[in-house]
């Protein structure tokens, strides 16, 4: 590679580290911008009192971390446990659902095409719609949740799913398993097409069940793509903003304001942009801490293999 | 002969299951379907089906508000923003997994997806002002043309890695430019990766809402999403009315879906399997 590189000296062309630089560029430049510059201003940000109209009042150092750690009566960091039991049920529900709508799929039937196309649905459609359908599909008047059960003589008056708990959590819960499993089954169709066929046919030859030659064939060969799969839902998960805002608005009370959605209220409807930034820096490093042992799982997985 | 029923009575049930499920999908969507066609005091009896169909809610709804031009905006920008993506992601892309530089800046790249969203609220909002692109198409372009390009930049690595080395370095050594390499040999072999790469991301854009929500509040910028949440906060909720509004929102990603349904699985799944 070297050698054919002396061999026909460039003419008019940039070496190859500056034809590099050329091309990495615009991504740098989109980097500082949306990562790098965000992360010091926000840091910054944090250690003032500030609004919305007047960034940088006053330095108040310390402060607006004691609040947002304890100062609030626990307010914030309730809330980041609660993310991270939101995230971790979501995302492993998806994954069991996922894999096996994925199983379900392996076999070769007519519409497929139709079928694939029809869980494609809940992917496209943008969250605040797919809020906006669930929430009409629960309301208390005129949903057909409660008009069901009550025709049906399960229960006798409607039920206020999103403003009572725990209902408003597993709603919550099941509208983002709606919209989200389709996209796991997707990742792990594919990961399942990628076992040899010749395997699975041997050991169905064999006589193994398909239960068996799922735990004992498909299972460990697909983990590291499932757990990759797991790991980019997770960080997705984390991030949920539009579902509580359609659905819930962040209540009953306090009880399903996720930070992403507590933070977003904090500076844009109550302006205090400096709390806001520190419990946003409190949340990365919360998002971070919560990842690394996943990461590392993640990484035992793919040696193993 | 017990073999052969025990088969049968598995595949019915995995159909049974598979039609359940697709069920579940299709739900919500076909609830919104069936309220649009019904009427005001129908909507409150929470039946599936309506009696009375009714075209009302259908016409209506688009003289209540602007729909179209909301998802003209929300296509406008969701498209222009994607294939800005490409155009910033796809030479970093080659340049570090061809050339071998810049891996760093990749790393960095991916890393920057974990940060939560809100991160880049704030100072972006105060960036935007100064710089003029709050509430502008320009700056909801750029807005949403460098955020996803850490999602860009991790499908389109599964795709340039498809493309041999070797055919890199053949041309290198025939005295092709590095970036004349990129331009001439990888870009049109990379062309379905780029056609799905940009689909999910232009389907990102489309689906947004906390930027949107922030950066977008103005009527000549105000993208699909934005305006449903208003129209969902009236204080005169007319279902029939909303479900129009969010089919109708719907519906031009369904048709993207529908159409490229093969390049958007072979997409969404470059990633993860190398």
């Amino acid at each position: 590679m070297q050698l054919s590189i002396a061999i026909t000296p460039p003419l008019v062309h940039f070496s190859r580290q500056r034809a590099a630089f050329i091309l990495l560029v615009p991504l740098v430049v989109g980097l500082v911008v949306f990562a790098i510059y965000p992360a010091i201003y926000l840091v910054a940000l944090s250690l003032t009192k500030s609004t919305l109209g007047q960034p940088f009042k006053s330095w108040v150092w310390g402060s607006n971390y004691l609040w947002a750690g304890g100062g609030d009566g626990g307010v914030f960091l309730t809330s980041l446990l609660r993310s991270a039991v939101f995230a971790l049920t979501v995302t492993g529900l998806e994954l069991v659902a996922g894999t096996a709508l994925a199983l379900l799929l392996l076999k070769p039937r007519r519409g497929d095409s139709l079928i694939r196309g029809s869980i494609l649905l809940p992917l496209m459609t943008p969250p605040v719609l797919v809020g906006t359908a669930w929430k009409l599909m629960l309301a208390p008047a005129g949903g057909l949740v409660n008009g069901k059960l009550q025709a049906w003589g399960v229960i006798d008056a409607p039920i206020s799913f999103l403003g009572s708990q725990p209902w408003a959590d597993i709603s919550l819960i099941v509208a983002d398993v709606w919209q989200w499993t389709p996209f796991i089954a997707i990742m792990a169709y594919a990961a399942l097409k990628q076992v040899p066929g010749d395997v699975v046919e041997a050991a169905r030859l064999d006589g193994a069940s398909e239960g068996r030659i799922f735990w004992t064939i498909l299972l460990p060969l697909t983990a590291p793509a499932l757990a990759a799969i797991f790991v980019l839902r997770l960080v997705m998960a984390f991030k949920t903003f539009d579902l509580v805002y359609i659905l819930t608005y962040g209540g009953p009370g306090n009880s399903t304001a996720l930070p992403n959605f507590g933070i977003w209220r904090l500076a844009m409807r109550s302006f205090d942009v400096g709390l806001a930034a520190a419990e946003t820096v409190l949340f990365a490093v919360f998002i971070s801490l919560v990842l690394l042992p996943v990461l590392r799982l993640h990484k035992r997985f793919e040696e193993r293999t | 002969m017990a073999a052969k029923s025990v088969l049968i009575f598995r595949r019915s049930i995995s159909a049974a299951g598979l039609f359940l499920v697709l069920l579940f999908f299709l739900l919500p969507i076909a609830y919104l379907g069936a309220l649009s066609f019904k009427t005001r005091d129908e909507v409150l009896v929470g039946q599936f089906f309506t009696a009375h169909p009714t075209l009302d809610n259908w016409l209506k709804t688009f003289e209540f508000i602007d729909l179209t031009a909301f998802i003209w905006h929300s296509l406008l920008i969701a498209g222009a923003s994607a294939l800005l993506t490409l155009v910033i992601t796809a030479p970093a892309v080659y340049a570090v997994a061809k050339l071998g530089r810049g891996g760093f800046v990749g790393q960095l790249t991916l890393a920057s997806y974990v940060a939560p969203p809100v991160v880049s609220l704030l100072p972006l909002f105060f960036l935007m002002r100064i710089t003029g692109l709050l509430n502008t198409v320009p700056g909801m372009i750029i807005l949403y043309g460098v955020m996803n390009i850490p999602v860009a930049y991790w499908l389109l690595r599964g795709f340039v890695k498809q493309i041999p080395v070797e055919l890199d370095e053949a041309a290198w050594t025939d005295g092709a430019g590095y970036i004349k390499t990129f331009v001439q040999i990888n870009l049109p072999l990379l062309a379905p990766g780029l056609v799905a790469t940009g689909l999910i991301t232009l389907i990102l854009a489309y689906n947004e809402f906390l930027f949107a929500s922030v950066f977008a509040q103005d009527n000549a910028v105000r993208g699909l999403t934005v305006a449903l949440s208003i129209f969902q906060g009236d204080r005169i909720v007319n279902f029939g009315q909303m479900a129009v509004a969010s089919l109708a929102g719907i519906l031009p990603v369904f048709i993207i879906a529908y159409a490229f349904q093969g390049r958007l699985i072979e997409g969404m799944t470059a990633g993860s399997i190398r």
